[in-house]
């Protein structure tokens, strides 16, 4: 087992613990906190799959957080009020399965990330930041100005979807969920990220001249990695809309995109588990000083400039440096 | 004569006002070395940079394997069998020496898109990487990362992913560049080997490699192929002499 590996494992470890003490003492807001670090957790890992792996800087995955909630949120509200989502071409009703919820979730904003990617990826560099930002500001304005589910207001639905066989109104059993999900999301980047698909994302990444010249097109990959990042972006917006049981535009705002890429790069970007530890720091902060000072944010951007500035790596870097022989 | 495996027909190129590639006929036959040669400026990168399809000529059709290629991007032609090594050496420096040469082979395949196996624990992959880099020399070194080799070690693993690519046809652009006497002289003995796997279009500015290892050379100035023939005769052209090995050249 690797240096790495075992991070991975601590912080998991921590992750899961921590809630499972908190339940156990009977800190049900704790457990709320945690599953929140998950949710937050399964964006990064999405986020990271571009980011980290693909090598594109994306401004733009509020965007995919943000249609996973709006997913979810209507299609719990059309539950609720019985009426169909649609009926042209044909009848599509509500459900409050999350089983249910959860691929629509993820195919809804795979193929937004498809079209966004297929377009942005054709640029590099700064313009690939702007147009993916671009992007996802058109998504937010829209979701403002769309009265239909509530516009800026948000949408709220007042009872969490449920799935077979749990209790979702239980903190524990949703953090449960959201905790498994977070696993399994993490077992796929891992098993894709050492097939032939993550050999040549990563090669095409660090040396792209060299992957045309061995007869690998980066586009392709690229945009394959990019739609799998923003279906597990899209599965985490749902989790964290019946975590709240509301959506609203933040969720699709560049705040958001940004919050998202502060979980990866104070994590390690790169890092397989890098984001799960920069969701859970970050959310321990915004805890332990957002109440005792509103200028929390500054000593997170002092964090940020550090992480940077001396351990690019994030706090995985720094734990587990990358070997020089593999 | 038996048919070339790569043919350039009339190829030109401008960047503004610069010919860079004025008119070039050339060819490569089964088996050969092909040197080319030419003074600094001369267009030789360019011309390796239109036949592997990174650069477009602007006239001039390019054949390989008796099928025009002019259409193809760089990948498609990477297939196809055109393995290069860059002037300025060009790895995957993140990679260990056997995950560049798992990623050659992979990319050959032409199936990148698999999601499950480890590439590194794919047999199909990874016996052609270890008999390839076993192949340039580097045999010993795979679990080192590429950018811990030396200059001469990046060149030879360049040749290796080169030869994962199953090549029809090799296109080296200064190989020896920054090569010490040591490291040029174990890099010339691999080419004369490498010719047995397929023909070489060698662009080198190393005289004594070039006469080592050259069936043929031609000669490159101003974007123009001013001669073509054996080590003897393009030693002895004067016009050649005049223009780029200078007068007292042995
Ligand atoms: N993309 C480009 N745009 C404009 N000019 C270029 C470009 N690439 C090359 N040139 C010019 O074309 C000419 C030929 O360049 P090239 O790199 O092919 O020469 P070369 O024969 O490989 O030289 P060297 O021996 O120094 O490698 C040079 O004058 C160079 O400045
Ligand atoms: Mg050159």
């Amino acid at each position: 087992m690797t240096r790495e590996t075992l991070v991975n494992l601590v912080i998991l470890a921590a992750l899961i613990g921590t809630a499972l003490v908190a339940q156990a003492l009977g800190e049900g807001f704790v457990v709320t906190l945690a599953t929140k670090a998950a949710i937050f957790a399964l964006a990064g890992v999405g986020l990271n799959l571009a980011l980290g792996f693909g090598g594109m800087v994306s401004l733009g995955h509020a965007a995919f957080f943000g249609i996973g909630g709006y997913v979810c949120a209507i299609l719990a509200s059309h539950a609720a009020s019985g009426q169909p989502v649609a009926v042209l071409p044909f009848t599509i009703a509500g459900t409050n399965e999350m089983p249910a919820i959860w691929p629509v979730a993820m195919a809804v904003s795979g193929l937004a990330a498809g079209l966004i990617g297929a377009l942005s990826l054709r640029t590099t560099g700064v313009y690939f930041i702007m147009v993916t930002l671009a992007f996802a500001q058109m998504i937010y304005y829209f979701a403002v100005s769309w009265p239909r589910y509530g516009g800026d207001d948000g949408l709220s639905f007042y009872v969490r979807n449920s799935f077979p066989g749990l209790n979702t109104f239980d903190p524990i059993q949703y953090f449960a969920i959201c905790a498994t999900l977070l696993v399994l999301a993490l077992g796929v980047c891992a098993l894709i990220l050492r097939a032939r698909f993550g050999l040549a994302l990563e090669g095409a990444r660090q040396n792209p001249a060299r992957a045309q010249a061995l007869g690998i097109r980066p586009y392709g990959l690229r945009l394959t990695a990019f739609v799998l990042s923003g279906m597990i972006v899209g599965l985490a917006g749902a989790l964290y809309a019946d975590l709240n049981r509301f959506v609203s535009p933040a969720m699709l705002s560049w705040h958001m995109s940004g919050e998202i890429m502060v979980f990866v790069i104070l994590g390690g970007v790169g890092r397989l588990c890098g984001p799960v530890a920069g969701a859970a720091i970050y959310i321990l902060l915004e805890h332990l000083l957002g109440g005792v000072s509103d200028y929390w944010q500054v000593l997170l951007g002092l964090l940020l400039l550090g992480i940077v500035l001396f351990a690019p790596g994030g706090l995985v870097g720094l734990i587990a440096p990358r070997r020089r022989h593999v | 004569m038996s048919e070339p495996i790569l043919e350039l027909r009339d190829l030109r190129k401008r960047f503004g006002a610069l010919v860079a590639t004025d008119g070039v006929s050339l060819t490569l036959r089964p088996g050969e070395i092909h040197a080319l040669i030419g003074p600094n400026g001369a267009g030789k990168s360019t011309l390796i940079k239109q036949i592997l399809g990174e650069i477009r000529p602007d006239a001039g059709t390019i054949r390989f394997e008796g099928q025009a290629i002019d259409g193809l991007d760089v990948p498609a032609r990477a297939r196809l069998g055109l393995a290069r090594s860059f002037q300025v050496s060009s790895v995957v420096p993140g990679f260990s020496v056997l995950q560049n040469v798992v990623l050659a082979v992979a990319g050959a395949s032409g199936r990148i898109y698999q999601f499950h196996r480890p590439a590194l624990r794919d047999p199909a992959l990874v016996e052609p990487a270890v008999f390839h880099i076993r192949h340039a020399g580097l045999a010993g070194r795979e679990g080192v990362l590429a950018s811990d080799l030396s200059h001469g070690e990046r060149r030879k693993l360049e040749i290796a992913m080169a030869l994962a690519l199953r090549p029809r046809a090799f296109l080296l652009d200064e190989p020896m560049a920054g090569m010490g006497l040591e490291g040029a002289r174990q890099l010339t003995a691999i080419l004369s080997d490498l010719r047995a796997e397929a023909p070489i279009l060698l662009v080198e500015h190393d005289m004594d490699a070039v006469f080592a290892l050259a069936d043929r050379i031609s000669v490159l100035v101003y974007g123009r192929i001013i001669a073509t023939g054996t080590v003897a005769e393009i030693r002895a052209d004067p016009e050649v002499r005049r223009s780029y090995l200078g007068e007292d050249a042995p």
